[in-house]
């Protein structure tokens, strides 16, 4: 692409008698000379710049450009739609674009995240944040790069909030480079020309004017702007210049370059479908978080899966994931299922007392049927007779980890969903030899107490 | 099945955040995108994810995010950004309850109306609303398609019910979908980034770094993506981002349409409790009622003739959803002028066949 390039010859970036749309003696326009003449120095092909504005004064900036991509984005994102584009050149392996930001001190501090993550991630993107302490365009409030005691049109007795450092701010967020300068200096060319030029993240705060709001009302003038950042002891010049990050996506793309298909997991039926369930079964599982109920369900839905039924697992727990109850509702049946949740459970699992109170404030109890069968942890201590309940030493049995996986063994058989053969190995593959000899030897204790039917 | 939806499709950038019920959407992403070539991040808040995802669409790589409600909010200003500057672009929303951060880990279907309107002007973005598994699949690679063809946002609406359940898939009957590629104008031609003849039209798609200089904004512009208050071409421009939808509502309509002859009553839903009335409705006939179902998918733009159609012979239209204030029915209303129009509306949990029986079988 670069090479179909080479016939365009010495395009100017800037549009050529450019009309900057600024007020008398504002930065921006020294900024915007001095990006085009170290893009000319650099003698990239135009169309592999994007320049990426922000909102306000700065965000003009992409209607003086002629020839270079320009993208006008919203206020204080314009980094973050940059570091997009730069990832995705990423993507399409052309590694050429040349991705710049072109921001205020406003958008600095309300897009500072996308600031800071581009520089973690260190993304080919550079930008420019032209710091003139104020909102220009809305009629120059104060930002928070504002300095102590500045006078603003929201700071009309002098501004009493200390300003960010934005430099040492992304300096610490591992920017490699990272430059402050004042829109005068003979060398800014140059800086931006070396932070383009780096294939990584490159940040420079360019103190400049705004004549219109900061300078009349604080009695600033371009040469003052030196001693402004010694009395906020901003540093100037190269403050980070480091060699020794890889670019982000570099380091996430598989070395061996193998495009893979991913086939998803498939779970063939094991035969033809006899379908020994005539109807849709729901079975209500509730026990404790941590104790495997919504994996040991998973489990238990793909055996079923494989034997050809249609299943549903819709689980629920607390907003925590690792404390409280923890509760699925299974739906198997030998027809399509619409309905995914249970209103009437034909098997209601309780297998621990965080299960049973769940059970009871969702209003599982009231829910169950006349011909629902109810599960029971016998060590719960609560007082509870129902036609159809059988209070059955599961914990003990199967251990607290595996109790839900052994009920739903023990379902599975009883309803003829599956083999315990079929179930067991299941459970083998799923979480390893321990948790089939769990089950199984679980599953023998309580058919010795006949508790199996 | 959303995020396999997107592969398929040919979505090679996915940014996220994670939120339930959306999470699974990024996991997935995570896990199947590197070997596509593809790149699924982390973004450091909502803003970022989708605005990473923008740029990489506005370079020219297919792109998604995921999110839910709290993120949905985050990301409106940059789904008016895509839209405005017509960046192909899928978000899928998991509706969880609302309002604020509401209940994490219950479904909702409360979001429809802050989906659609979230625009400052009140433009038209394609919403699609799966009912199982395997809709999640077809309707993303759906989304994209639209995506593509009309340069436009889409919103992939679904809810924990849907994205958090699992459920039997026939790869059997799963159809063989692509999606549509990206349409890009022929290189040396001299159009601008958003030239179109007729307002209709939708213009080709350059990419940010391609051989064509592009000139993108999120402000008014003219055809050329250059900043302009209102010239007439400004306005023209403006007009242009509401027609190319709306000339072609017919072609977004996507319904499951099941009606019964000398049926009186209709029952229309959308996304889960779509399944919840399918059922009641199956049932309702078992037991000798008359009763007409219109499950819609393609929920905006509205699909004006499919209901236009399912309400000859109707009087009384029962409209299901969960939530409280009748979101859709809302729309809907207009349309159903000469009936009477009910709704079935509940919050928390997922509305039971039953429920909708019971409102089926109440005295007019």
């Amino acid at each position: 692409m670069s090479q179909a390039n080479l016939h365009i010859v010495r395009e100017t970036y800037l549009r050529e008698k450019p009309v900057f749309p600024f007020c008398k003696g504002c930065g921006h326009t020294l900024v915007l000379r001095k990006l085009d003449e170290a893009l000319d120095a650099l003698q990239i092909p135009p169309r592999d710049v994007a320049l990426v504005t922000d909102i306000g004064c700065i965000g003009l900036a992409d209607a003086l450009f002629a020839t270079i991509h320009t993208v006008h984005t919203t206020h204080g994102r314009s980094t973050a739609f940059a570091t997009g584009i730069a990832l995705a050149d990423s993507v399409l392996a052309e590694r050429r674009l040349k991705t710049i930001v072109l921001i205020g001190d406003g958008g600095a501090m309300i897009g500072l995240q996308h600031l800071v993550h581009a520089a973690m991630l260190n993304v080919d993107v550079t930008v420019l944040v032209c710091n003139n302490f104020v909102y220009g365009m809305t009629g120059g409030q104060g930002s928070s790069l504002t300095p102590e005691g500045f006078i603003t049109a929201t700071t009309p007795n002098g501004n009493v909030v200390p300003p960010i450092d934005l430099c040492g701010i992304l300096k610490n967020s591992h920017a490699p480079f990272v430059a402050r300068a004042l829109a005068t200096d003979r060398s800014l060319t140059e800086t931006i020309r070396e932070a383009i030029a780096t294939p990584n993240f490159a940040l420079i705060e360019i103190l400049e004017l705004c004549t219109e709001y900061a300078s009349r009302r604080n009695r600033l003038g371009g040469s003052d702007l030196r001693d402004l950042a010694e009395q906020n002891g901003w540093q100037l010049g190269q403050i980070v210049k480091r060699t020794d990050r890889q670019p982000y996506f570099s380091r996430m793309v598989p070395t061996n370059g193998q495009e893979h298909r991913w086939e998803g997991r498939r779970i063939e039926a094991i035969q033809p479908p006899t379908h020994a369930l005539r109807k849709t079964l729901g079975v209500v599982v509730a026990g404790s978080a941590g104790e495997r109920v919504q994996s040991s369900a998973a489990v238990f839905s793909e055996v079923a899966l494989g034997e050809g039924y249609s299943v549903t697992q819709k689980n629920d727990n607390p907003v925590t994931q690792g404390t409280g109850f923890s509760l699925s509702e299974i739906k198997i049946g030998p027809e399509p299922i619409l309905y995914t949740a249970i209103e009437h459970p034909d098997v209601l699992a309780i297998l621990s007392a965080d299960g049973w109170r769940e059970a009871v404030a969702a209003g599982w109890m009231e829910r169950l049927g006349s011909d629902s069968e109810v599960f029971l942890d016998e060590d719960i201590p609560v007082d509870f007779n129902g036609a159809h309940l059988k209070r059955l030493p599961l914990r003990r049995m199967f251990g607290a980890e595996w109790t839900a996986m052994g009920l739903l063994t023990m379902l599975g058989v009883k309803y003829r969903i599956a083999s315990f053969v079929d179930l067991l190995q299941a459970i083998r593959v799923a979480f390893g030899d321990r948790a089939a000899d769990a089950v199984k030897t679980g599953y023998d204790e309580l058919k010795k107490n006949e508790a199996v039917s | 099945m959303i995020a396999e939806g997107a592969v398929q499709a040919g979505c090679r950038f996915f940014a996220g955040y994670p939120i339930t019920p959306a999470t699974g959407i990024f996991k997935g992403m995570v896990d199947m995108l590197p070997a596509q070539g593809g790149l699924a991040l982390s973004a450091p808040d909502e803003i970022s994810a989708i605005a990473y995802a923008i740029g990489a669409s506005l370079r020219g790589i297919k792109s998604m995010t995921a999110t839910s409600g709290p993120g949905w909010a985050l990301m409106t200003e940059s789904v008016q950004y895509a839209l405005m500057t017509e960046t192909p672009l899928v978000i899928t929303l998991v509706q969880r309850l609302g309002p604020s951060t509401g209940g994490a880990t219950q479904g909702a279907q409360g979001d429809v109306l802050f989906a659609e309107y979230c625009t400052s002007g009140g433009y038209t973005i394609p919403v699609l609303c799966p009912v199982n598994a395997t809709e999640c699949y077809t309707l993303t690679i759906l989304a994209f398609t639209w995506a593509e063809l009309y340069r436009t946002p889409v919103i992939l609406l679904t809810d924990k019910e849907i994205a958090m359940t699992a459920e039997r898939i026939d790869d059997d009957v799963l159809p063989n979908m692509t999606a549509q590629e990206r349409l890009t104008s022929k290189s040396g031609s001299a159009v601008g980034t958003y030239d179109f003849d007729f307002p209709q039209e939708i213009p080709a798609f350059r990419p940010v770094g391609g051989l064509e200089k592009v000139t993108v904004t999120g402000s008014a512009h003219d055809k050329q993506g250059r900043l302009q208050k209102n010239t007439p071409e400004t306005l023209e421009v403006l007009k242009h981002l509401e027609e190319k939808i709306r000339w072609r509502e017919n072609d977004f309509c996507v319904v499951e349409t099941d009606l019964q002859k000398g049926a009186e009553s209709l029952v229309v839903s959308y996304g889960v409790t779509s399944r919840a009335a399918a059922e009641a409705v199956a049932r309702a006939r078992a037991d000798g009622t008359k009763v007409s179902f219109l499950g819609i998918k393609s929920l905006f733009p509205v699909p004006r003739r499919a209901v236009a159609r399912a309400l000859k012979g109707i009087r009384t239209v029962f409209v299901a959803e969960e939530n409280y204030t009748g979101l859709y029915r809302s729309v809907l209303l207009p349309l159903l002028g000469g009936t009477e129009v009910r709704g079935i509306n509940k919050v928390g949990s997922m509305i039971t066949p039953q429920e909708i029986l019971a409102a089926l079988s109440e005295p007019a």
